[in-house]
């Protein structure tokens, strides 16, 4: 009987032979390490966002007279309402933890290059439109910092040349963040997450294209490459299992470090708080833009911190295959690049002074330069190395490369 | 990968010291028993009640959470047990006599950097300055009078009895922060110890599929 059904879609839908050709039959490297685990957590989290937003919106009121209330009334009277509500915050900062690790992978093992830019372009896009949609979502609770961070944030867009204070009227909808700019913020709040499963699609379409990367940087040969299931889903579940442990303790034991103390308060457009910080993810971005003295400036090396990592393909110009396995310079560069961030993490979290300003432009400085020399330190790096002469391991994973280029054109 | 843990530490520790300059709190620990509720209770409706209300907290949750009904009966006069235990001090009132509006206290152990610390520092901060005026090491800037008395009280019998009352009160308004803490904690120790072995076997599972691999 199930296999007359499984005959009968198939006649009418690739149902059996998707199966195969994307799972069972789909050839994955054998050498990933654990690293490789956080593309499928990302793609969880991003269903338990969903999951647990919706639950949360049959609850949540986008007016700013009853919005806070309405996330109280949640958080208090509905059954399981403030575990739908830690989840949901919590998986929120677990999602840019990661999506950031998962950009570290892709980094430090130059994952990002041919034949892979497009996957690597379109998760620069999943990565904004995850920044935009947070960004919207911290402003429904409706607290003190939820409107200072939505006022500070929307505020920048004066920097747009021409036309800047409409664009800041068009996005709040009014000329200061009000009810309109709630209402729509949770319009586009809810919107957002279908774009990011729209471009989710894509980067997955991308990727069973031209298949994972692997520690080594080059295309492994057929005999070297096992099916995603059974191995893969076993090890990406095991992966999860590890994932939830830690995910549920931050949920069940310590939520409140996911919420700001100053978002208990009700917004007030009159109080000020003493010191707006945004949320971790964003701390090294909002550095870059505190280090430019200058307003417009700030803006756009905000901007570009985010966009920079788009021109990596370009920039790296190594003729060893990948990342830092075999390019001790670059490993360098990746471990510093990873230390700067955390550096212009703190600077963003603390009260500025002149101290922490100055750190803070020396990181900024720091962040920019070692995308803008990687052609010529990758360069000089590949000069150096095969004049010292390359070790044998990676002569042959150079050969078996061409080789399996070779083949592949013959086909 | 083992410098990225390194540098994450390194990280982690010095947000750690920016947090540890702060003014140094009273360590405070939330006392979760019916009595400590009880007694919190009636400390809260003697001395707070008159002027901060707790809009998001009903009597009738004081009764879910164990606490007698006709306790609550005598605590909450005319107003019905669904009602919220807000405060019959009006705002105009409030501002004549303050010049500032009480801020509602539903929320305020969540709403401070500190927390429950902070609150319970706060109410035992009072103190007499040199020149005779009652201020506080904690918010020195702060419109609310002295309502535990404890600048004024010399007597150590007393002090004790007003430190014992600022405890009761400040693991009241924790519980009426969070309400469903204790029932949070509890589950969370289920789920935890569910994905514990979850995860257990399915490293099982990893390792009995991969173990067909030859190398």
């Amino acid at each position: 009987m199930a296999t007359r059904i499984i005959e009968w879609i198939d006649q009418r839908f690739p149902l059996t032979s998707f199966i195969k050709h994307e799972l069972t039959d789909y050839p994955t490297p054998r050498n990933l390490g654990y690293w490789w685990n956080f593309g499928f957590l990302a793609g969880f989290v991003l269903m338990l966002q969903v999951v647990t937003g919706l639950f949360l919106a049959f609850h949540y009121k986008p007016d700013a007279a009853i919005a806070f209330d309405s996330v109280q009334h949640l958080m208090r009277d509905v059954n399981y309402g403030w575990l739908l509500r830690y989840m949901h915050a919590t998986g929120a900062s677990s999602f840019f933890l990661v999506i950031y690790i998962h950009m570290a992978r892709t980094l430090y093992y130059g994952s990002y290059r041919a034949p892979r830019e497009l996957m690597w372009w379109t998760g620069q896009v999943l990565l904004l439109l995850l920044m935009a949609t947070a960004f919207m979502g911290y402003l429904l609770p409706w607290g003190q910092m939820s409107f200072w961070g939505a006022t500070v944030i929307t505020n920048l867009f004066r920097a747009t040349p021409f036309i800047g204070d409409q664009v800041v009227v068009w996005l709040r909808g009014d000329y200061a963040v009000g009810d309109d700019t709630l209402t729509r913020f949770f319009a586009l709040h809810y919107l957002f997450p279908f774009l990011i499963i729209g471009a989710v699609v894509i980067h997955l379409v991308a990727l069973h294209s031209v298949k994972s990367s692997n520690p080594s940087g080059i295309d492994l040969a057929d005999k070297d490459n096992i099916p995603l299931h059974p191995y893969y889903t076993s090890k990406d579940f095991f992966g999860l299992g590890v994932f939830l442990i830690l995910y549920f303790i931050v949920v069940f034991f310590f939520p409140h470090s996911v919420l700001e103390p100053a978002n208990n308060v009700p917004a007030n457009p009159l109080i000020t708080p003493d010191h707006i910080v945004p949320e971790w993810y964003f701390l090294p971005f909002y550095a870059i833009l505190r280090s430019v003295p200058n307003m417009v400036g700030g803006v756009a090396a905000m901007a570009l911190s985010v966009m920079i990592f788009a021109f990596m393909p370009f920039l790296d110009r190594s003729r060893i295959p990948g990342g830092g396995r075999y390019r001790p310079v670059y490993r360098i560069m990746f471990f510093l690049f990873m230390l700067d961030i955390a550096v212009l993490g703190y600077v963003g979290f603390v009260p500025p002074t002149n101290k922490t300003i100055a750190i803070g432009q020396v990181a900024t400085v720091y962040y920019f330069g070692s995308f803008l020399l990687l052609p010529l330190i990758s360069k000089v790096e590949d000069k150096w190395l095969f004049k010292r002469g390359l070790p044998a391991k990676i002569k042959t994973l150079i050969a078996s490369e061409e080789e399996e280029k070779r083949k592949r054109r013959h086909r | 990968m083992n410098r990225l843990f390194a540098s994450l530490l390194l990280c982690g520790f010095i947000i750690i010291q920016a947090f540890a300059a702060e003014e140094k709190l009273e360590d405070f620990q939330v006392d979760t028993s019916v009595i400590a509720m009880d007694r919190g209770v009636d400390a809260f409706m003697n001395s707070c009640h008159g002027c901060h209300s707790l809009k998001y907290v009903h009597y009738r949750d004081l009764a879910s959470f164990g606490i007698d009904k006709e306790r609550i009966a005598s605590w909450r006069g005319d107003s019905t047990l669904d009602s919220a235990m807000t405060s019959l001090l009006s705002d105009e009132a409030a501002l004549a006599s303050f010049g500032k509006v009480p801020p509602d206290l539903s929320m305020i152990v969540r709403a401070r950097e500190g927390g429950a610390s902070y609150v319970y520092s706060y109410l035992t901060g009072y103190y007499i300055t040199p020149d005779g005026k009652t201020s506080n090491h904690f918010f020195p800037l702060t419109r609310m009078p002295d309502a535990l008395e404890i600048s004024t009280a010399t007597d150590p019998v007393k002090r004790v009895e007003i430190i014992e009352q600022a405890h009761d009160i400040v693991s009241f308004l924790s519980w009426a922060a969070d309400p469903h803490e204790a029932e949070r904690k509890s589950l969370g120790y289920y789920v935890i110890g569910y994905l514990i072995i979850l995860t257990v076997l399915l490293y099982n599972v990893k390792l009995q599929v991969w173990s067909r691999l030859k190398s």
